[in-house]
């Protein structure tokens, strides 16, 4: 307050300059306010005003990371205010990466996208990538490190690993050390690694996962003595043969290898061919639905369905004029003479392996990862026998570390740690003492290890059995570096400085080598610098950043060596004794993966693929096996398996295999910070065993009592109750002859229907959208990416329950045919944009009304909440507000808001705006330059991996919408309503094999 | 019979504004619990309005359940006091004079509870008035295509009218309450009321003729306000909603719910009060026959409805009415509301029984219950099962639902009783006047 320079005072206590006066003085005067009075002028009052508006609500506390990162390749080197910016990373998820944008206002990552230059993605984004932003601002993550009971600097815990003092517990070898770790292929970590085995030579390095790949990696081993990973084109395979391989969703090439499936079955006209896919499997897996014919038998028996196959195509192939063996010897091919598919379904096998050999060279033939590695070797030798190697797969070595090696065993680490042999464990980012097997007792096991030490992103079940804790950064905050299935290389750059500190994996093993400040990006750099091609590494740094992936880097086909004695050997020693019991088949979980995304709301609310379950798993199985038991949906039952006993609800799915049960992973989380995924579900790992088979007979399923000897009921969360349709024309499907025979058979289902109404005036941009059936598989990416882009809500289990979920883009699945085996249909539904739309006449009050553009639009702020349209919404579509849904949301959540789309209060209808903000701004942008409105790409259409979206303006001649609108096979939902909408869908074609009888049971 | 003839009009008046001036025990217990009753719908409306209608069993597709069901049961059976009024009148029934004024206020009553529903049932009812054509700065008008604004329209008329009715014809009776009201202040409360009522000839030639012209404005509204309520469903394109029948179905449906609603109230009036020489047995004869009358118009309707569905050969109205209603997850519920309204008043072709007080008012009260399951079947069955199986999904009420349902019902009850505390509860001046006819028609008999 001295601002005038001249000494002045007012009373004795300001001369004196007293701790009172003081006091009183910053209770009157706080500090900073003089600079308010002073300097501020109109212009820095406006700014400041507005910096605090663009900084509402998210509390300041996001900066830019202090290196340089730099953004998507296609974006203007200039920021504007209020233009969001791409940036290229990469997600690893199973080891592998894949290649993403994400989406940035102001240093604030709001959705991530999918790199249209990455192999694994090809511009589509899975569930998890596109949830994961979501898990960064997690309000649950863990902020602070931990010590003992008490909280602590990161620092202080990196200490205590530094070799100074981890020396003295472990040994100067490092013997008395243990790492686990996630199994990876980062080269960082690699090289990381690769150094603290140097350090600590007798360090016990382990991966575990419990979704790992080791049976492929045993099979590789087995056959080729080499870890090769097969590289599937399904590009060019006419007909494929899945053994119980969910290859188009949730692996960690699935999103290219449902792009390239679905090239091939994306039809332009009928007399287009499309491939044909064969599936054997239990349950009803995402590409089970979209299989033109599907096995569905126990998990135990595909082994032995996989060998007659092999059998057959062998046998066939030996007739004159069919293709040769391919080079299988006698000594292989000999040991499969007498296999013969059991009578049931002889004729399916004979007719596969007739189609397979009818195709050879241009077949795949893919093993499931839950399978045992003797159908992973099977799976090889078809493709062998088909010839298909070289042509529809390659082989590379697997990217992972130490791949297949006994490194990637928990056991071995489990038993030296019971023994006492582990002085001090490091954990990173698994959570084994909730995914471990439950025979392991890891958690036991970590008792006995006097130091241990957890590192991840929340304080889960592990990190609550460790001594200490260290929060490690989210991929979104972290420098790092990672490979995809393919083998291609690429970064991973911050969008965001740390939001609460913590290191990354990294860095926390150069904490491990002493250097406790070890920076992430440095040691990047120094890795890179010597392994990126071209002299120039700023230059080649700055493209891989820009680009998202590192040129030249996809690993090269590989020439297996055949161990055919080994094959032999193993395919020769006995099978499983047939078993004919009731068996338990776990899974990976569709929406939370291994349980690591179960505290993301948006995953647990995403409604499984074919279940529409959320909030929790379900005992899965078929009607009749639920009838011999006496069991019905929501009946909770026991299954005891192997000694242990887990409560778990049933759910009757159509088409699940008869005595086989289902059970995903991932649900039943144990205490930890997670709060909200505690408890949902049940823990299906308590039934897993350290043989890490993810299937086995001898299941017993039990009614579930209560203490008062009553059955137990539970509520199952489905966002679809009723799964016939009904006899309605809404999901539409004909096989490939049909269409050819009849390409108009959608015809009634098409065109203008009288009206009293005038139609729409149809000049300019006029939005439409077009969803083929034929390549939707139901995987629910867009469903994310809807509501990433559009701030949609979440209503938790009891929202659900009460038919409040508000999911604008669903997914709707119906099953056709009988409840035994019935084929699937997915239908993505969404606010159709009637031209002539039912919704908008009964409005009171015009709070939904049509734009020139076709598009029918909500106007929030006049909406008073009658929710009349949506009675009169023929599809359903329409989403209200009935509580104020985000008023609960934590502060770092809003930060994932987008700020081009208003978040709605209560009381108001919402529904999908065909993304209208993308739609404007690509306007205006055009409108600048007096061009016509360029390309426009909604958020579903733009995370779809098969590309079964297209969207753009009636007036664009040369869009894809008007050539595929063109389509014979184009109809419009609850067409005899008359309300045309501009979305309409391409009806799904399947491609049966006419020898084999419609199993599903259809038309 | 025999002493009232006996009695004089001065007595007459004395007897039936007796009640008016001493409350009995009985008025206080029955006060107190329709008074608790409606705090009950007070802290079901304020927990609404504070919390948002989540906390209903509304949901996607049952986006509208309990609040309309509770407005068009309302509004359904606040049609029989106007249609007693003014048609009745228009037509000379003039055995209406002894139930006109408790079905009058029944009306009234039941209007209040009805307009509660809409505003309740908003997203956001602080913006009720959107509805209202009114011209605002920004130049926004309701949206006209849609039924809504009308239906807020027509039940603001209806009320509107039927409370001038309604008042109309109270004015000569506050005008003798006032005269021999107990007390000052009762006096000068009624007399303010009464608008300086004389019964001089002139202000009774021009009190006739406001009468008829306000009995003329009624009657039309008795048919447009549920023909415009049905209007809210019949315009949608929702099978079991769209439908060509709804308007003359619902005004139907409408007056018989609310002739029973009054049969209920009047039975139990007629008891305490000892008025069964004003309220007779052919007044109970003929409202049970209007009941039947009304009974069999709305079977028509039923029948109507679920033939056209099949005759149209669609799919969705065809698996609405024959598939979803009575053998759906609501069969239940369906066919006990056949029973109530299609059964039971068949019990009224027996003149024993149209004249028993008892099987009235149980009969009543089974067809306002069955009127209030029409309701629920037409809304609820319609929204759940829609034109797409994926959207369908499962209604069940909260206990705010039910509150407010029964809140409701107490609230009417708390109105009516005070109706019958402060309010003469029979049209006295008219009665008095077609006594007077009568007995002078008498006379001129015997001295012919």
């Amino acid at each position: 307050m001295t601002g005038d320079g001249r000494r002045c005072w007012r009373d004795l206590d300001e001369l004196l300059d007293t701790p009172d006066f003081r006091e009183a003085l910053g209770r009157e005067f706080p500090a900073g306010a003089a600079e308010l009075a002073d300097g501020m002028t109109r212009r820095s009052f406006v700014r400041l005003l507005g910096a605090s508006i663009a900084l509402a609500g998210v509390g300041g506390c996001f900066e830019r990371p202090r290196e340089r990162i730099l953004p998507y390749v296609s974006e203007p080197p200039e920021s504007t205010p209020g233009v969001a910016r791409h940036y290229a990373t990469s997600m690893s998820l199973g080891g592998f990466t894949t290649g993403l944008l994400v989406e940035s206002h102001v240093g604030r990552p709001t959705k991530i996208e999918g790199n249209p230059d990455h192999p694994a993605s090809l511009g589509a984004a899975g569930v998890y990538e596109q949830a994961s932003i979501l898990q960064l601002y997690d309000p649950e993550r863990a902020r602070t490190a931990r010590l003992g009971r008490a909280k602590a600097s990161g620092s202080e815990v990196a200490a205590l690993l530094s070799p100074a003092r981890l020396g003295a517990a472990v040994g100067a070898s490092g013997a008395g050390l243990g790492l686990l770790l996630e199994p990876s292929a980062s080269p960082l970590s690699a090289e990381m690694l690769r150094r603290v085995r140097e350090r600590y030579p007798a360090a016990r390095v382990h991966f575990y996962s419990p979704l790992g790949s080791h049976a492929s990696d045993r099979a590789s081993l087995t056959a080729f003595g080499r870890p090769l990973l097969p590289q599937y084109d399904f590009r060019s395979a006419d007909v494929v043969l899945a053994l119980d391989a969910d290859f188009l969703a949730g692996g960690p090439f699935s999103l290219r290898y449902a792009r390239d499936f679905a090239d091939r079955r994306r039809i332009a006209a009928p007399t287009d061919g499309m491939n044909r896919l064969y599936v054997i499997e239990p349950g009803v897996s995402v590409t089970g639905g979209t299989a033109d014919h599907r096995l569905r038998v126990r998990a135990v028996e595909v082994e032995s369905l996989a060998s007659a196959v092999l059998a057959a195509v062998i046998r066939q192939s030996n007739r004159p004029g069919m293709p040769g063996r391919q080079g299988i010897p006698d000594s292989v091919a000999s040991v499969l003479r007498g296999v013969e598919p059991p009578p049931r379904h002889r004729e399916w096998i004979d007719a596969v392996a007739r189609d397979l050999t009818a195709h050879a060279g241009r077949t795949i033939v893919v093993a499931g990862e839950r399978q045992p590695a003797r159908v992973h070797v099977l799976a090889h030798l078809l493709n062998a026998a088909l010839g298909n190697a070289g042509r529809t797969l390659r082989y590379i070595e697997s990217p992972i570390t130490e791949a297949g090696a006994s490194s990637h065993e928990l056991g071995p680490l489990v038993e030296a740690m019971r023994g006492g042999a582990v002085r001090a464990l490091v954990v990173l980012g698994a959570n084994p003492a909730y995914t471990a097997p439950a025979d392991l007792d890891f958690g036991a096991a970590l008792r006995r290890v006097p130091t241990t030490v957890y590192h991840g992103l929340y304080q889960n079940e592990t990190a609550r059995a460790c001594h200490a804790f260290l929060p490690s950064l989210h991929y979104l905050e972290s420098w790092a570096d990672g490979r995809a299935w393919d083998g291609t290389a690429s970064l991973v750059q911050p969008l965001i400085a740390p939001l609460y500190g913590g290191k990354t994996e990294a860095e926390l093993l150069g904490a491990l080598l002493g250097d406790a400040e070890a920076s992430a990006h440095e040691l990047l750099q120094d890795l890179w610098r010597g392994r990126m091609t071209g002299t120039d590494f700023a230059g080649a740094w700055d493209e891989a950043l820009q680009r998202g992936v590192i040129a030249g880097t996809a690993a090269p086909e590989t020439t297996p060596t055949w161990q055919w004695d080994a094959i032999g050997s193993v395919l020769s020693r006995s099978p499983p004794p047939a078993d004919s019991s009731l068996e338990l088949v776990l899974e990976q979980d569709p929406s939370v993966y291994d349980g690591r995304f179960a505290n993301n709301v948006w995953l647990q609310e995403l409604p499984d693929p074919l279940t529409k379950l959320t909030w929790g798993n379900a005992a899965l199985l078929s009607p009749a096996t639920a009838a011999r038991l006496r069991v019905a949906t929501g009946d909770v039952v026991a299954l005891a398996y192997r000694g242990r006993t887990l409560r778990v609800p049933a759910f009757l799915l159509p088409g699940h295999a008869d005595e086989s049960v289902s059970l995903r992973l991932g649900y039943g989380r144990g205490a930890g910070d997670e709060t909200l995924a505690e408890g949902v579900g049940a823990n299906a790992y308590r039934l897993l065993t350290s043989d890490m088979r993810m299937f086995g007979g001898g299941l017993a399923v039990s009614p579930a009592l209560g203490d008062d000897g009553a059955p137990l009921r539970d509520r199952l969360a489905s966002t679809q109750t009723h799964w016939r349709l009904e006899g309605r024309p809404v999901a539409l499907r004909a096989t490939l002859d049909e269409y050819r025979r009849d390409p108009a058979f959608t015809a009634p289902q098409r065109g203008r229907v009288l009206s009293l109404y005038e139609p729409s005036p149809g000049g300019g941009d006029q939005w439409a959208m077009v969803v083929d059936l034929a390549t939707c598989t139901g995987c629910s990416a867009c469903v994310v990416a809807c509501q990433a882009e559009n701030n949609i809500p979440v209503v938790g289990k009891q929202g659900v329950l009460d038919g409040r979920e508000m999911h604008w883009l669903r997914i709707d699945r119906y099953f056709e045919g009988s409840a035994e085996d019935p084929a699937v249909l997915m239908q993505p539904m969404l606010c159709q944009h009637c031209e002539k739309a039912p919704c908008e006449y009964v409005c009171p009050v015009s709070a939904t009304l049509h734009s020139p553009d076709g598009l029918n639009e909500m106007v929030y702020n006049r909406c008073i909440g009658t929710r009349f349209c949506s009675n009169n919404c023929p599809y359903k579509v329409r989403r209200f507000n009935w509580f104020d849904y985000n008023a609960e949301v934590a502060e770092t959540e809003r930060m994932a808001k987008n700020p081009d789309v208003t978040v709605r209060g209560r009381g108001v209808m919402e529904k999908c705006t065909f993304c209208v903000q993308r739609i404007r701004e690509a306007q205006i942008a055009a409108g600048i330059e007096g061009a016509a409105t360029g390309e426009v790409r909604t958020a579903c259409q733009q995370a779809c991996p098969t590309r079964a979206i297209t969207f753009g303006s009636l007036n664009d001649p040369d869009s894809d919408l008007v050539r595929r609108r063109a389509e014979p096979r184009r109809y419009a939902a609850l067409h005899e309503l008359g309300t045309e909408p501009r979305v309409q869908y391409l009806a799904a074609i399947t491609n049966p094999n006419p020898e084999l009888p419609r199993g599903d049971g259809g038309e | 019979m025999a002493t009232a003839v006996s009695s004089g009009p001065a007595q007459l008046t004395d007897r039936l504004l007796a009640p008016a001036w001493t409350p009995s025990r009985v008025w206080w217990v029955l006060f107190g619990i329709s008074g608790a009753g409606t705090l009950v719908l007070a802290g079901a409306v304020a927990y609404t309005v504070a919390t948002g209608i989540g906390v209903w069993g509304n949901n996607i597709p049952v986006a509208w359940a309990y609040a309309i069901i509770n407005f068009v049961w309302w509004i359904g059976i606040g049609h029989a006091g106007t249609f007693i009024s003014a048609f009745l009148l228009l037509f000379h029934q003039r055995w209406r004079s002894s139930i006109n004024r408790v079905a009058e206020a029944m009306t009234l009553f039941a209007l209040v509870n009805a307009g509660l529903f809409p505003l309740l049932h908003l997203g956001r009812p602080w913006f009720f008035y959107w509805l209202i054509p009114y011209p605002t700065r920004m130049g926004v008008w309701p949206q006209f295509k849609s039924a809504l604004p009308w239906d807020a329209a027509a039940v603001a008329t209806y009320f509107t009218v039927s409370l001038l009715f309604w008042y109309l014809g109270l004015v000569p009776d506050l005008a003798a309450a006032r005269d021999r009201a107990p007390g000052r202040t009762r006096r000068r409360v009624y007399g303010v009321f009464a608008l300086g009522w004389r019964g001089s000839g002139r202000q009774w030639h021009q009190y006739r003729v406001a009468y008829l012209i306000l009995a003329g404005l009624a009657a039309p509204l008795v048919i447009s306000v549920h023909s415009i309520v049905s209007l809210d469903f019949a315009i949608s394109q929702l099978p079991g909603w769209h439908s060509t029948i709804f308007p003359p179905y619902f005004v139907v449906g409408a007056i018989y719910s609310g002739f029973a609603m009054v049969l209920l109230l009047l039975i139990p009036i007629r008891r305490a009060f000892q008025l069964e020489d004003i309220i007779t047995e052919r007044h109970l004869d003929n409202m049970a026959k209007l009941l039947l009358a009304m009974a069999w118009m709305l079977i028509y309707s039923y029948v109507v409805e679920t033939f056209m569905a099949w005759y149209s050969g669609n799919v969705y109205e065809r698996y609405t009415y024959l598939v979803e209603r009575p053998f759906g997850p609501y069969a239940w519920i369906f066919w006990g509301m056949l029973t109530a309204n299609v059964v039971v008043p068949q019990l009224f072709w027996s003149r024993r029984l149209r004249v028993s007080a008892p099987v009235l008012f149980a009969a009543s009260l089974l067809i306002l219950a069955g009127m209030w399951t029409e309701r629920f079947i037409i809304i609820v069955t319609s929204l759940n099962r829609g034109f797409l199986p994926s959207s369908w999904h499962f209604y069940v009420p909260t206990w705010v639902d039910w509150s407010i349902l029964f809140g409701s019902v107490a609230f009417f009850f708390l109105l009516f009783f005070l109706f019958l505390r402060f309010v003469p509860m029979v049209a006295i001046s008219e009665l008095k006047q077609q006594r007077h006819e009568a007995s002078t028609a008498a006379s001129a008999v015997a001295a012919r």
